[in-house]
């Protein structure tokens, strides 16, 4: 599956103590401020695998994630979707488990796994009862070795994907809005604005000799990162990963295409028509600053300074004060969080509104309560609450879904930076950012001229209406 | 329909799942791991305020944020007919100011401790819901306090909700499975409040503040109330903080008891949604509800047939068909009722063939006790989801919810895993046989009628399940 993880589900990560200064003089109020500091210990087989461990006995639960550095924006250009095709077969039969036999093993261990597809990574993961590590390890080292797939388990596959396609985007009002939608138009290089779910006809051509094409390339140790998080000794983890992970190959991997993406200049606007939507919709594409810059932590203060939360500037005018929707959403990756992916990314903002009220109306309405932070450096406890809120949206991404969240953010900064120990030093990164740079940041990101504007406009309801579309020039 | 930052936490597992007993042959077996580590349900204390008010503490794990959480009964049960929809505006006018604090201030309020102010009104209870840093436990419960006994109900804002309200409703309405749970419950339970999943139009603009002020009075008081706090806090400061902000809350009326007496009826109903590519399909009947001997065995029943990624309706009409990506059947429950549902979106041309794929393996299951390795597979699945349903503050709060508002008792938790391993091929069976029936359930069919007439045509009358 893609996963859809809307705005909580983006934050993630932990850090180290930034209030232990202020804990002295704050005898009135709270008693100390929270802190979370998550132990990392990392490092590399001699076939390239990123390892990462991180013990906590809270529960008796073990988290192992596999994370492949191949996501949906370079699959191949005739293969649109592929990316996500292939994430179903890694489930269709490996070396020593056919099809089924790998959900069985993990169901009947009492765990439940997942996998997903996002822009530069794919996923796969299983929580297990602890005592179950060897085996998840065996597992995931199973299908790294090789994949045991047929011509029966692709078109199975391609049949379960189509659906998956049908009941997300084409059988549903709003399908595929914003999140698949606004990276088609927003972007101008291939990689980052076609179809990552795949127009159906192209996920009916792939072969198995696709398939195994691109599992060859990308799904070797050495592009890849092993996470795991929960209940567990290390010594004896770092034995099986050794054991299991140890004997595979690593390959020679392709170099990464050019995925930069231009300064925009001129504000975009489409109109996307939708058969089966009922009310109009609007949503707002920035490009992002570069990952990991000053101004990329001062847009995500931004995000949560205009759109998290009901304390939110975007929330306060659109929906308190002017009763335009009643609800604003968004944010930054919407298929994971500000942290987990590594090229060209938007901050969007989207809502469903009422007909009377023009597009025009709405953009005017943004323009104005971004306007202050373009103009004027933000007041000190705005930005102050912002990091508060980030930070406890981290803290719920850490402690997400039995150790995933923190899996999640590992694995992503081993893949990524090469550091997974960023989870605590985060929350740092953002107390630098001051109301000068979150100007400055707002100058040049949240400039008209940046952004795309998407519209989705209802059709007038004809009595065969056939289902929304889900790509551009439609 | 309210969405917060706490609720949008939960992953949702999507489907990637399949089936099968292991066969592994020449290959190599896995390795079976170590012995099992032990685990019990975290320990917490309830008690009562002189009020009536329930409070139940749950200190829990090393992330620094606690969830306070409060339970109403309170919800769409209690709504007037003529009025639905009221519960929810009411829940939404809360978030609209207190006697201290106005709407803007209340969310900054929450902002300053990492939350967001969550109302969300249900079938049968109303849950205020803040998840702050650590160090804010007391200040959060203060601030829970003050919005659900000194709620401004403005007048002002009225109009605004109601829109929302309005558009809500219609994007729902828009929405193939909203749709198809509409019916759905509308055939089951009739004019029970139950029966209604959405206001109607004419509810909400007919509303007033009048309406929203007199569901309050009679449906908010401090013997309804449950406090849920959990994560890692304070208990000492917590308790204080509870203690002067809720003790002279009233305690209000009782919560009514409503039990529905919903349809067990062959019924076929299609809404036509003309050029639609997949059918939504919603078919089940009413089951044992929680209070019920049956309830556990029932649930492992659950999952065997429908209820996770390896169950057998799974696996055949996903993995052996590819007619469909996500389905999933479930045991749905409300106050003391409940109802079995297998929901699947189903490729147009598939719908007729999957309908007889999905009584098919019912009826399997009703012929054929399961292998005892199945079994075993399914109680060890849930046994292992036991654990993880324990082992976040959002999950245990929601695990004693659901055990207080059905009144399980305290032993419930601390004898779940042993029920369900006590459960016997030959109960599953039985469980099938007694209340999975395919002869009696509504078949709710959201699709393109012109195309799936002919394929829906066997199954509009009793007799067709049974060929």
């Amino acid at each position: 599956m893609i996963l859809k993880i809307d705005r909580a589900a983006r934050a993630i990560a932990l850090f180290a103590a930034l209030i232990l200064l202020c804990s002295a003089a704050a005898s009135a109020g709270p008693s100390s401020a929270a802190e979370l500091k998550v132990p990392v210990e990392y490092y590399k087989l001699p076939n390239g695998l990123r390892v990462v461990l991180s013990p906590d006995h809270t529960s008796p639960t073990i988290c192992v994630g596999v994370y492949y550095r191949i996501g949906f924006r370079i699959e191949p250009r005739d293969r649109t979707g592929f990316a996500h095709l292939f994430e179903h077969m890694m489930f269709q039969g490996s070396q020593n488990l056919a099809k089924m036999e790998f959900v069985k093993l993990v169901q009947q261990n009492g765990g439940i796994l997942n996998g997903s597809t996002r822009f530069d990574f794919t996923n796969y993961f299983e929580v297990l009862p602890a005592n179950k590590l060897e085996t998840a390890l065996w597992a995931e080292a199973d299908r790294m070795g090789g994949l045991a797939v047929t011509e029966e388990n692709l078109k199975n596959q391609q049949g379960v994907v189509g659906n998956e396609v049908k009941v997300n985007v084409l059988n549903r009002p709003y399908g595929g809005f914003p999140w698949l939608d606004m990276p088609q138009y927003a972007n101008t290089n291939w990689f980052n604005a076609h179809n990552f779910y795949g127009d159906l006809k192209d996920i009916e051509a792939a072969t198995l000799t696709d398939v195994q094409a691109f599992f060859k390339t990308y799904y070797a140790p050495n592009n890849a990162a092993l996470a795991i998080v929960g209940d567990f000794d290390a010594a004896e983890a770092k034995k099986f990963v050794e054991k299991y992970f140890g004997p595979l190959k690593a390959s020679e991997l392709p170099a990464q295409p050019d995925l930069t993406e231009p300064r925009q200049e001129k504000e975009k606007r489409a109109t996307k028509n939708d058969a089966l939507a009922k009310r109009p919709a609007i949503a707002l594409g920035y490009h992002m600053p570069e990952r990991n810059t000053p101004e990329y932590y001062a847009m995500c203060l931004i995000d949560e300074m205009l759109i998290e939360g009901d304390d939110s500037l975007l929330h306060q005018e659109l929906v308190q004060k002017r009763g335009i929707t009643g609800n604003v959403q968004g944010g930054i990756n919407l298929l994971g969080n500000p942290w987990d992916y590594k090229g060209p990314m938007l901050f969007i903002t989207n809502m469903i509104h009422d007909p009377a009220t023009s597009a025009d109306t709405i953009v005017q309405a943004i323009d104005g309560a971004m306007e202050p932070l373009r103009t004027k450096p933000v007041e000190q406890k705005m930005l102050d609450r912002a990091v508060v809120k980030l930070r406890s949206d981290l803290y719920d991404t850490v402690g997400q879904f039995s150790g995933f969240g923190l899996v999640d953010l590992l694995a992503s900064f081993a893949l990524f930076d090469d550091n997974p120990g960023r989870v605590n030093t985060l929350v740092s990164e953002y107390q630098k950012v001051t109301p000068e740079l979150v100007q400055k940041t707002a100058q040049e990101y949240l400039r008209p001229e940046n952004r795309t504007v998407l519209l989705v406009q209802p059709q007038p309801q004809a009595p065969a209406a056939a289902p929304a579309a889900p790509a551009k020039n439609q | 329909m309210i969405r917060t930052r706490t609720e949008k936490l939960l992953l949702v597992l999507g489907a990637t799942a399949l089936t099968a007993i292991p066969a592994w042959g020449q290959k190599q077996t896995p390795p079976a791991g170590g012995p099992p580590k032990a685990f019990t349900v975290p320990a917490h204390e309830t008690y009562a305020l002189a009020n009536g008010m329930k409070v139940t503490l749950i200190p829990y794990g090393n992330i620094p944020k606690v969830t306070v959480n409060l339970a109403l009964r309170a919800g769409g049960l209690n709504e007037p007919r003529e009025l639905l929809g009221v519960a929810n505006i009411t829940g939404e006018l809360l978030k609209e100011g207190t006697s201290s604090l106005s709407a803007s201030a209340l969310a900054e309020a929450a902002a300053r401790m990492g939350s967001t102010l969550s109302v969300s009104a249900g079938a049968d209870e109303t849950a205020l819901d803040v998840d702050v840093l650590s160090e804010y436990g007391p200040d959060a419960v203060k601030l829970l306090a003050d919005v659900v006994q000194h709620p401004l109900l403005p007048e002002a804002e009225l109009a605004r909700l109601k829109s929302n309200q309005l558009r809500q409703i219609a994007v729902a309405k828009s929405q193939p499975g909203q749709m198809a749970l509409a019916r759905f419950r509308k055939l089951m339970y009739g004019d029970h409040p139950y029966g209604d999943v959405l206001p109607t139009e004419e509810s909400i603009h007919k509303m007033s503040i009048e309406d929203a002020k007199k569901f309050y009075a009679a449906n908010y008081g401090a013997g309804r109330a449950h406090l849920y706090v959990a994560g890692k806090f304070d208990v000492a400061g917590v308790k204080k903080a509870i203690e002067a902000g809720f003790s002279s809350w009233a305690k209000g009326s009782v919560a009514i008891e409503n039990v529905p007496k919903p349809k067990t009826q062959r019924l076929l109903d299609v809404t036509d949604r003309p050029g639609a590519p997949q059918s939504t399909v919603y078919v089940g009947l009413p089951v044992a509800s929680a209070t019920s001997p049956d309830n556990v065995p029932l649930m492992v029943t659950n999952a065997l047939l429908g209820g996770s990624f390896g169950s057998r309706i799974t696996s055949n009409i996903r993995e052996k068909l590819g007619c469909t990506y996500s389905p999933n059947s479930q045991i749905s429950r409300r106050y003391h009722d409940a109802y079995w549902l297998e929901a699947a979106d189903i490729t147009t041309d598939c719908t007729g063939k999957s309908l007889g794929e999905i009584f098919g393996e019912i009826q399997r299951l009703q012929k054929e006790a399961p292998g005892a390795a199945e079994l075993q597979g399914i109680q060890s699945y849930l046994s292992g989801v036991f654990v993880i349903q324990n082992s976040s503050r959002g999950a245990l709060i929601g695990q004693l919810r659901y055990v207080d508002l059905q009144g399980l008792g305290e032993d419930y938790l601390k004898t779940y895993v042993q029920k369900v391993n006590a459960v016997t091929p030959a109960d599953v069976q039985k469980m099938t046989t007694e209340y999975i029936k395919p002869e009696q359930m509504t078949i709710v069919v959201v699709g393109d009628k012109a195309k799936i007439s002919e394929q829906l045509a066997p199954y509009a009358t009793t007799g067709a399940a049974n060929k």
